[in-house]
């Protein structure tokens, strides 16, 4: 189908990456490209789409640095998230970005697990002599981790209840959305500081007891053990998020379900006697599965943005852990004169946000067949006249 | 009609009223289906005739439970289909089928063929040795081939999209179908293959059809009976040949006589029944009998009591006055 299209390397390189993917599914179930040839084209269709929208792909190289950093930001800091580096070098406290500081070889120094020598601090460092680039390298693995829990659990309770609530209508309806109003009667976000203030202490307690969970979300934000005290604000900023998440979810796939049931394959389905759990499954969510698709990614920087504000209004990460909004609100009783501890963290929230705001509008046209068939036709057209031109 | 066999499908004083909601509480009632009778037998056709509106396809689904009537039975191999639970009421489910007016929409337009096919077999547990190979024999049954396996719906005209939906009933062997206006969305020329196409299957599989249209020629073609519906009920019911030789009720005959004939000079000379006005609102039909306010032969008892559906001739039924003095 792409074929009438001239491609760029992009698209080369998009439909190989494509490609390749295809033929790992083949080869982990057989037959498997030959069935989903059509779906294959219009994934390659889509990318087509994607690598004519510059704000797509900014938007995508924004979210795959950040998810890059995030992962292997722990390995690559200079620093440790906690080092205080004023214990070797009286430079190191508040030092403004490019100040190179002197590590001395002392036991010290060892058993903080640095290594001597000059070091320069690319974007400073805070009242404690930490460095300011590691804290966000470490940081972003705070907001991913934060994030991708987040995300896991909260929309799937109000995917759920949306699903059902739509589709069964009646009683069922109006009780399940009268409760997602008692939720949505809430500020998301005051909801969110009451859980969070709330929640630690059992959460400690349960973490306390649960050493192999302990383990898992130590590793997980890449955490040393004796800050799995601090780490329970975390959790409890994941759960509490979890609980104020759900109903924008159940109200937009309860719409998208009284819609899509009442398109006649639904009924055609019934007719057939397939179950109601099949019929949600499989008529119904791959036919509203755009719209939904697109509002995870917009919301996955929202999450973000939500969590460095909990963190900013002091309810989130509790010191040392790095987390954006917790550098901003320690830096910030230092604005402006050491600017750099509000301006980089607040950088890269900003970055990070825009790049999923950007790629989730880029998704919502791409996955909306009429819209990219818009797309699609106007290039067409583009095309068409540049030929006639060069006749 | 007084068979030795006993009817596969009969449907006893079937009423389906919807209700029409005011803010508080409810206004007043459709009566979509009000009273229907009528019955079918092991391969025959049945042709439901009316004009749009005159709940025609709720009968459909109502004889499928796809609705919970108000009222009245339906009775399918001698059991009432409203009464069936769990494994009967699976039984059930799999042996009466229903093929949709619209073809474009009545397949999932993520789904590919196979899938959609193949959906049915999966849910009904039916054993398989090689699913693909079943489903190409299901697309050959139906005319079309292999190539269109892995295709997804909007790659296929209507008459194909008619035929993949036939072949998704056929997967399950079914013994009554539904057909709601299926000929209704496609062009003239492939309106004719697809009937060809359920009268040869009938005829191989000896399944029995509820033909419901508004299209007079094609319900000639294919019904063994006729049944008149006007406003929610049965007006009369006979063989087809009979019906539309000779037409009894006033309103059958109005239907009829609106059959375009591809011949200016019949058309000219031919005697026309007109019937003025709009049916009414099935909310407040009217009183006596329904088609009274329309009716050319109107008398002074219409409009107060109610005709008797009755049997004028052997099989041949009619719910009119006029015949009712007989």
């Amino acid at each position: 189908m792409s074929e009438i299209y001239e491609k760029k390397l992009l698209d080369k390189f998009s439909d190989a990456l494509i490609e390749g993917f295809a033929k790992f599914l083949d080869k982990v179930r057989p037959g498997w490209y030959k069935k989903n040839k059509a779906r294959v084209d219009e994934w390659k269709l889509m990318a087509y789409a994607l690598n004519r929208s510059p704000p797509g792909l900014i938007g995508l190289a924004l979210v795959i640095v950040f998810i890059v950093l995030a992962i292997v930001g722990p390995y690559i800091a200079p620093f440790n998230y906690d080092t205080p580096l004023t214990a070797f070098d009286r430079d190191a406290y508040l030092a403004p970005p490019g100040t190179v500081i002197t590590i001395p070889n002392t036991t010290a120094a060892k058993f903080l697990g640095v290594r001597s020598g000059n070091y320069t601090l690319l974007l400073g460092s805070d009242d404690y002599g930490r460095d300011l680039f590691s804290r966000i390298l470490y940081g972003a693995r705070t907001s991913l981790i934060v994030a991708i829990m987040v995300m896991l659990v909260g929309p799937w309770i109000g995917i759920l209840i949306g699903l059902v609530a739509g589709y069964y209508g009646g009683k069922i309806d109006e009780i399940l959305m009268r409760f997602t109003d008692i939720f949505l009667a809430f500020p998301g976000l005051i909801l969110a500081i009451a859980f969070s203030a709330v929640l630690p202490p059992r959460i400690q307690y349960f973490l306390n007891a649960n050493p192999a969970v302990r383990q898992f979300f130590l590793s997980l934000f890449s955490l040393k053990v004796q800050h799995a005290g601090s780490m329970a604000y975390l959790v409890s900023v994941i759960i509490a998020l979890w609980i104020v998440w759900w109903p924008g979810y159940a109200r937009l796939v309860r719409g998208l379900v009284l819609s899509a049931r009442e398109n006649l394959y639904v009924e055609a389905a019934r007719a057939l006697g397939v179950p109601t759990r099949w019929i949600l499954l499989r008529h119904i969510t791959p036919n509203i599965i755009g719209p939904i698709l697109v509002y995870l990614t917009l919301d996955f920087g929202g999450v973000i943005l939500t969590e460095a504000g909990l963190s900013f209004l002091g309810v989130g990460a509790v010191p040392p852990i790095a987390d954006w909004g917790r550098i901003i609100n320690d830096g910030s009783q230092y604005f402006p004169n050491s600017w750099w501890l509000v301006f980089y963290p607040g950088l890269m929230i900003l970055l990070t946000v825009l790049g999923f705001n950007l790629i989730g509008d880029t998704l919502r046209d791409i996955l909306d067949p009429k819209t990219r068939r818009s797309i699609e036709f106007k290039l067409k057209k583009k095309k068409q006249k540049g030929e006639k031109n060069e006749v | 009609m007084k068979c030795m066999s006993t009817p596969l499908v009969k449907v006893v004083d079937l009423k389906k009223y919807f209700p029409v909601k005011g803010i508080f509480f409810t206004k007043g009632y459709v009566k979509a289906v009000d009273g229907v009778n009528f019955e079918i037998y092991k391969g025959k056709t049945l042709g439901l005739v009316g004009e749009s509106g005159c709940g025609k396809t709720t009968v459909g689904k109502l004889v499928l439970r796809l609705l919970k009537p108000t009222s009245g039975k339906a009775l399918f191999e001698g059991k009432d289909i409203f009464k069936l639970r769990g494994k009967e009421l699976k039984e059930f489910r799999k042996k009466a089928q229903m093929v949709f007016q619209d073809p474009y929409s009545s397949l999932n337009p993520r789904m590919t063929i196979f899938d959609t096919i193949y959906e049915p077999i999966k849910i009904y547990k039916i054993k398989v040795s090689d699913p693909e190979k079943f489903v190409v024999e299901l697309l050959y049954r139906v005319g079309l081939n292999e190539s269109h396996l892995y295709r997804y719906p909007h790659e296929f005209s209507g008459g194909q999209r008619q035929r993949i939906a036939i072949a998704r009933i056929l997967a399950l062997n079914p013994e009554f179908i539904v057909l709601d206006e299926p000929t209704s969305a496609l062009d003239v020329s492939v309106q004719a293959q697809i009937l060809n196409l359920l009268k040869d299957l009938q005829k191989k599989m000896d399944l029995t059809y509820l033909f419901i249209s508004h299209d007079l020629g094609v319900v000639r073609y294919m019904s063994d009976y006729i049944a008149v519906m006007y406003l929610g009920q049965i007006v009369e019911y006979g063989p087809a040949e009979e019906v539309f030789e000779k037409p009894l009720h006033p309103y059958t005959k109005a239907l009829f006589s609106a059959i375009p004939i591809p011949d200016p000079e019949i058309t000219r000379k031919r005697e026309k029944l007109r019937v003025p006005g709009e049916p009414p609102s099935p909310i407040n039909p009217p009183s006596g009998c329904r088609f009274h306010p329309r009716c050319p032969f109107r008398q002074e008892i219409c409009n107060r009591e109610e005709p008797e559906f009755i049997e004028y001739e052997k099989g041949h039924y009619v719910k009119c006055h006029l015949y009712s003095r007989k």
